[in-house]
């Protein structure tokens, strides 16, 4: 599996420039904001009437934003929980364990990822439920109490506008991230739990399987109990040391103990099943089938376009270059084998052998070498077989030796720099290597699996306080249903924004809506051409128009697929600090304006009428 | 030197619109208004005559079509103003899933009153609205009366120097309603300000110094209630009981001066006079049937054309 993120960038590279860009975009629309509000009111009372009027509600604009009474708002937060205690969150909290009650029964610890599969679906469930009881709690809290006058009562108050939507804000989300901790704790002990397992081996299991000088004894091997639809392979050596083969994505640590004569065979819970990968990627450039630079591969016809392909038997190359490889970074001491490179390789066969029997056809032989960029010394390290939907591991040696014999030091002689490059090369003729930029990295090392399963849920948390901010914007100026609807929409928008900016850039396949809309209606298919014509002419015309609304609305909604880490965690990648960070500020960069907006819309509205 | 006058509206109008801007009602006509520290002021009028309107616009949960509304000489949304403000609206709009305790908790927070104080006060006030045995229950367990009590007490909890009262009788029984009035007249001795409306009339007899009356948003009189509804061509002497012909002496000397005597006999009270004296009979001896109650039987009263 590949995450399509690109490594971010360090804080002090991106950031000043997007603070810049940030400010000059709030500085826009707050501009352009002053100039509506006067114009409206200009209209009405003359253009004098509207520069006092706005310039007075900018003066209490500021006012109310620096004198944020903390009292205040904690008293108005501890109301929006018990509010919310009293419209039964502790009901989602219900739903949420029934949920884990039946995904005992159907989900399958014996799946070929069965790690993958209980933390995608923890992770999705609590999403979903954390979401929807922000959504629902912030988008109908407001409007409820200008309904039932209760807002008269606080806002004869000396409580500002700004107090009671930050008290809301702070409110919902101090009883989100209760119940969202909840949540994390108990999803923590379903999937160590549910995935938890051990087998059982004995000595009439084994069988020698290598016989030594007689007398000697010999290497035994035999297969454990079947645990979750799985059996491993145990390897007991004559030295009377034995491990447990890798099967599932997981292996168990094998203790023997002998005593009165009798062997006992105990194995550990599993063992690299729940991991946090950090990854090191490095940018990816092609060589087309005669060794020339190119810009990409080659493209079989594949709809999805993320990887490019290199033909086997040819010099097609894909290359890595690698950054900051150091000793200091690799110590022998902890890789002993030498660089771990792990890559999942696309492999696409113009033929396949024998079909018959899926699970024996064989794999794709191909090739890692590894180039010093200023020197431009190469050697070939490792040649491996490439299946398909497999994440492969392998070695690049400390030392590796030249076809003349030459042995260079992987690190003297091959990085330059820090910098290195893998070059992957696929052995057999008439097949095909897929490749992305982050389908071959470099496990630097193992971070902790509990702290990136919190980093997790932080990123649903990022997620439940834009929801949250979102429905509160709303909750000032709309009524409780529409307010719903609108943060539902802001939810759904935000979660498709990327394929929005897509369609209003004319980049998906089939048109616009509007082209789409006839295409479905006329049974057409999406790659032909529309028959010219004014119907054409009109829709294209249209998809124009409403392709300028996508790309604001697309620019406008934040993009909630992009704050969500679950990938990250199902697939055992560390979720750096830096994308932490980054998520983060733009969190409060949406977070910020939203607060400033529904204030507000608060402040000029005309709470009894 | 804190000025004398306490509200202030300046032409203030009010004027309802629906979604598309257009003209719906006009509640308030060009209101010109001052209440001076210390008096009972009272806003009467049918429904539907401005009060409540009124009241909103001094409190900025409305905004004044034109003209201008002050309170303590600053603008009506002026949230600082509120510092000095006790409100009581005209229902009591309060949370009902917290306690009384709690209810005066979260508003001595909403004035920035440090703990000590709040529980200082919330206890006070609890105490004399007479809530102290259900300062525990949840407001969505109180009666109406109750809800009421409590939402006094809430206006009451910054100690303010204004206070704003939208029907404040509504809901009571003649024994809250009593006490409600008799509060009114303690904050007015207090020197506090007081602004009610309510289309209650003689509750606004009993307590009011001057009031306002307003039909169809119009302001139709303003002045001194005693002014306003002494009879100078009518002359009352009331007396203890008298004998017939005691009566018939009095009807002589009045006919002597060239008065007429509109009527002479015993004097009946109001209902509500007769319903606290039989509660208070009754709790001085519980459990016995109060009988003979005549609170008529204190003298005779005349009143006399001159």
């Amino acid at each position: 599996m590949v995450l399509e993120h690109a490594e971010t960038l360090p804080l002090e590279v991106w950031f000043p420039l997007a603070l810049l860009k940030w400010l000059l975009v709030l500085g826009g629309v707050a501009i352009a904001g002053l100039m509506v509000g006067w114009l409206s009111v200009a209209m009405r009372r003359g253009p004098v009437a509207g520069i006092r009027i706005v310039g007075r509600l900018l003066a209490a604009t500021v006012g109310d934003i620096l004198h944020i009474s903390p009292r205040r708002v904690w008293a108005l937060s501890w109301l929006a929980v018990r509010e919310s205690i009293r419209r039964r969150v502790v009901v989602v909290f219900a739903v949420f364990i029934v949920i884990l009650l039946f995904a005992g029964w159907f989900l399958d610890p014996g799946s070929t990822h069965p790690a993958r599969l209980y933390l995608s679906f923890v992770l999705t469930a609590t999403s979903y439920l954390v979401l929807l009881l922000a959504l629902f709690l912030s988008s109908v809290s407001l409007p409820a109490d200008i309904k039932s006058k209760t807002l008269h009562t606080v806002v004869t108050k000396p409580v500002r506008p700004s107090e009671i939507v930050l008290g809301r804000i702070c409110g919902f989300t101090a009883i989100g991230t209760l119940l969202l901790v909840t949540m994390a704790a108990i999803s923590y002990v379903f999937v160590v739990r549910g995935l938890s397992h051990t087998h059982e081996l004995t000595d009439d299991d084994l069988h020698a399987v290598q016989h030594h000088a007689q007398g000697q004894p010999a290497v035994r091997e035999g297969l454990t109990s079947r645990v979750h639809r799985h059996r491993h392979l145990a390897t007991i050596e004559p030295s009377g040391r034995g491990r447990i083969a890798m099967e599932q994505n997981h292996w168990h640590d094998l203790e023997i103990e002998k005593s009165d004569g009798k062997t006992t065979y105990k194995l550990s819970r599993p063992r690299g099943m729940l991991v946090a990968r950090v990854p090191v990627y490095g940018t990816l450039r092609f060589k087309d089938r005669d060794g020339k630079d190119s810009k990409k591969g080659v493209n079989v016809g594949d709809e999805w376009t993320y990887r490019s392909y290199i033909e086997g038997g040819t010099l097609a190359t894909a290359v890595w270059t690698f950054d900051g490889i150091t000793k200091k970074r690799f110590p022998e001491s902890l890789f002993p084998k030498g660089l771990p490179v792990e890559m999942t390789i696309e492999v696409f066969r113009t033929y396949k052998g024998d079909t018959d029997d899926p699970e024996n056809i064989p794999g794709i032989p191909g090739s890692l070498s590894v180039r010093n960029p200023a020197t431009g010394e190469m050697v070939e390290a490792v040649i491996f077989t490439a299946r398909e939907f497999t994440t492969d591991v392998v070695y690049i040696p400390r030392r590796l030796q030249t076809p003349d014999g030459n042995v260079l030091d992987l690190f003297d002689d091959l990085v330059s720099d820090g910098k290195m490059e893998i070059w992957l090369r696929c052995v057999q003729p008439a097949q095909y290597f897929g490749a992305a930029q982050a389908d071959v990295y470099l496990r630097a090392r193992d971070a902790s699996f509990t702290l990136n399963f919190i980093k997790g849920y932080f990123g649903i948390w990022l997620q439940m306080v834009l929801i949250i901010g979102i429905g509160v914007l709303f909750s000032t100026f709309l009524s409780g249903p529409v307010a719903i609807i609108a943060t539902s929409g802001a939810l759904v928008g935000g979660v498709f924004s990327g394929f929005m900016m897509r369609l209003a850039r004319g980049e998906v396949i089939g048109g616009g809506p509007v082209e789409a809309f006839i295409r479905i209606l006329l049974q057409q298919n999406l790659v032909s051409d529309m028959e010219p014509g004014m119907r054409t002419t009109v829709a294209q015309m249209l998809d124009v128009v409403l392709g300028y609304g996508l790309y604001v609305a697309a620019s406008i909604l934040p993009a909630f697929g992009e704050f969500s880490f679950a990938d990250h965690v199902a697939y055992g990648f560390d979720i750096s600090g830096a994308v932490i960070l980054k998520n983060t500020c733009r969190a409060a960069a949406y977070l910020v304006p939203l607060f400033v907006a529904a204030y507000l819309f608060l402040k000029t509205r005309e709470v009894a009428k | 030197m804190q000025s004398d006058v306490v509200i202030e509206t300046r032409n203030l109008t009010k004027v309802y619109r629906d979604f598309w801007g257009r003209q719906k009602v006009r509640a308030l006509k060009a209101l010109d208004l001052e209440v001076r520290r210390g008096e009972v002021f009272g806003l009467l009028g049918p429904n539907g005559s401005g009060k409540t309107t009124t009241v909103k616009l001094l409190l900025g949960l409305l905004f004044p079509t034109s003209g201008q509304a002050l309170v303590f000489g600053r603008d009506a949304t002026d949230v600082t103003k509120n510092e000095r403000i006790g409100y009581l609206p005209e229902e009591s709009y309060l949370y009902r899933f917290l306690n009384a305790e709690e209810t005066l908790d979260f508003y001595g927070r909403l004035f920035n009153m440090p703990r000590a104080v709040r529980r200082q006060r919330a206890f006070d006030l609890i105490e004399l609205v007479g809530l102290g045995w259900a300062r525990k229950r949840q407001l969505k367990e109180y009666s109406k009366g109750m809800v009421r009590r409590i939402g006094l007490a809430q206006a009451l909890i910054n100690d303010p120097e204004l206070i704003l009262l939208d029907e404040p009788t509504t809901g009571l029984d003649p024994i809250g309603t009593r006490e409600m009035k008799d509060l009114i007249l303690r904050l007015r001795d207090e020197g506090k300000t007081v602004l009610m409306c309510s289309h209650l009339l003689a509750d606004v007899q009993d307590v009011c110094d001057r009031i306002a009356i307003l039909y169809q948003g119009e302001l139709k009189e303003l002045g001194r209630v005693d002014n306003r509804l002494k009879m100078k061509e009518v002359t009352e002497v009331r007396a203890t009981v008298l004998d017939q012909s005691a009566m018939d002496e009095v009807r002589r000397v009045v006919e002597k001066h060239n008065g007429e005597v509109l009527s002479m006999g015993n004097p009946t009270t109001t209902l509500e006079e007769l319903f606290l004296k039989i509660i208070r009979q009754s709790e001085e001896h519980p459990g016995r049937r109060v009988r003979g109650v005549n609170i008529g039987d204190r003298g005779s009263g005349m009143g006399i054309r001159e």
